[in-house]
């Protein structure tokens, strides 16, 4: 959020500058237009309900880029999101330093390459899904950082790869349900290895963080205490969960104060041109107990047919609790979801696809009680230019 | 007569369509003094695709494409990366928002790619075969 109108300043000086009238400043965009309903309000999905919505997934980004020399560029991307209103933000803004022809040195606010889509999460038109599924996709809010990355390509017999390992920190906001809570990733770090080779792609990275998430189980100790503060006194899911951990005498566990936090990705792609797959397995696993340990995977296969693409994908998501009491309290909110996938995206022209997406989801356990199933209906145009 | 006339045009359209197909062969060609001799058509492909920067004899590569819409463009994102258009352009979208790569630079027609290409060794890029010259070398044909 700090980041917006220093982001803002630099695309000025950029679009201002003298040079941007010699051809040099790049600029690209993407748009996404989506609209959604569920079949039923007995499930949660990506926000949507069952009237049609047309604001979550819709997205408008501008990306400028300038080469200031040889080997130096400055990038922003400026997103305006409908799920926030069409406020503008810097979701990026860094400084590339070219520090050999293989090596390339970053320095800014960066995109957090955690899984295969993030680097392009947003660009709706590289993938055929309306939006990548929020089973495995799941730190929206974690999306970006502050820092430096460096990123080295190879090449090896008939394999090209990359090796991309950063750190930083990150301080925002983190939403969770219904809930907004203020979060810290300090040191965080992490290592990206991808290979290809002819059709064959593979990607495995490791991620780990300092995390501090400010829970309040007072807030939810007083209302329980004094019933008439109900709705007085906010109280978060969170903070019920860390009020529920110091009763069973567990306080210690239910905090999140730089507790590390680690995230694993694997994933291996196919794509030959005319058919393609992927299977992506990632997991989360926390030291502090007031978030759930996960782990999310998600297989896709797509056929192309001349300008229409048919996918299908099975995806799923479980929690996977600590041991002992700490792991009774955190079956308070345990999690358990599958969705099955179909499908078809149409290459109206190179730069504009339509979609249609009907995701069939299985809540199997909603805070720890059997949950309910229903369909989520998406369609979306997506533009790059 | 007009039996006659109509096998005449027939005729005439499939001799007009035998000399497009003569002509429509594509060279991929780098400057006569780049120093690698035949590329084969992974290597051409995975310097278009920027998957690597580099010749076989580690020297700079550096791909130039022609302008959307030529015959040349399409039979070479065709024949050589197995992409059609939209599926390029979804490929590229995955790398130029990342800022991990952009695709090569639309550089003009068979004599601006020739051009361009003969003076700078770094370069790599395909023309109609009949665009040919001493200028620039023939590393793959198709």
């Amino acid at each position: 959020m700090v980041l917006r109108k220093s982001g803002l300043a630099a695309a000025v000086i950029l679009a201002c500058s003298p040079a941007a009238f010699a051809g040099d400043l790049q600029i690209n965009g993407f748009m996404n237009i989506t609209a959604g309903m569920l079949s039923t309000e007995d499930i949660e999905l990506d926000g949507y309900d069952d009237g049609v919505s047309f604001d979550n997934g819709s997205l408008v980004g501008l990306q400028l880029s300038k080469q200031v020399n040889d080997t130096t560029s400055a990038t922003v991307q400026l997103i305006s999101r409908g799920s926030q209103a069409y406020e503008t933000e810097a979701s990026w803004a860094y400084i590339t330093y070219a520090a050999s022809e293989n090596t390339d040195i970053r320095v800014g606010r960066l995109r957090t390459p955690i899984f295969y889509y993030s680097d392009f999460l947003e660009v709706g038109y590289a993938f055929n899904w309306v939006r990548p599924p929020s089973t495995v996709y799941r730190l929206d809010s974690l999306s970006s950082i502050s820092g430096v990355d460096f990123t080295h390509r190879f090449s090896a017999g008939g394999m090209d790869g990359s090796v991309q390992a950063y750190a930083g920190r990150y301080g925002g906001d983190l939403a969770l349900g219904d809930d907004i809570y203020s979060i810290e990733l300090r040191r965080a770090m992490g290592l990206v290895l991808n290979m290809s080779a002819g059709d064959f792609g593979a990607r495995v990275s490791y991620h780990q963080a300092g995390l501090s998430i400010d829970a309040n189980p007072a807030a939810a100790a007083l209302v329980a205490a004094n019933p008439t503060l109900t709705g007085v006194v906010p109280v978060r899911a969170l903070d019920q969960l860390a009020a529920a951990g110091a009763q069973a005498g567990e306080a210690d566990a239910f905090t999140a104060d730089e507790d590390k936090s680690a995230f694993y990705q694997a994933s291996v792609s196919y794509d030959n041109g005319s058919t393609s797959a992927i299977a992506e397995w990632t997991a989360l696993k926390h030291d502090t107990a007031l978030l759930n340990d996960d782990s999310g995977y998600l297989v896709s296969v797509a056929q192309r047919f001349s300008d229409y693409t048919v996918h299908l994908t099975y995806t799923a998501n479980e929690d996977d609790l600590k041991s002992g009491n700490v792991g009774v309290v955190q079956g308070l909110a345990e999690a358990k979801e599958n969705s099955v996938i179909l499908g078809v995206r149409y290459d109206y022209d190179s730069g504009t696809a339509f979609k249609f997406d009907i995701q069939q989801h299985d809540e199997e356990l909603v805070n720890g009680a059997e949950g309910e199933s229903g369909t989520l209906y998406t369609v979306g145009m997506s533009l790059v230019f | 007569m007009k039996l006659f006339k109509t096998i005449s045009r027939i005729a005439i359209a499939a001799s007009l369509l035998i000399g497009a197909a003569v002509h429509a062969e594509v060279a991929v060609i780098v400057s006569a003094s780049n120093g690698n001799g035949a590329l084969d058509q992974d290597t051409i492909s995975r310097i278009f695709l920027g998957k690597t920067s580099n010749f076989p004899d580690g020297s700079q590569a550096i791909p130039v494409d022609q302008t959307e819409g030529s015959a040349s463009r399409e039979a070479f994102n065709d024949k050589v990366l197995g992409k059609s258009s939209s599926q390029l352009k979804a490929y590229w979208s995955r790398l130029i928002f990342t800022g991990k790569g952009t695709p090569p630079k639309e550089s003009g027609s068979d004599a601006d790619i020739k051009a361009l290409v003969a003076k700078n060794p770094n370069l790599v890029g395909y023309v109609d075969s009949s665009a040919v010259d001493g200028s620039v070398k023939v590393v793959y044909k198709f």
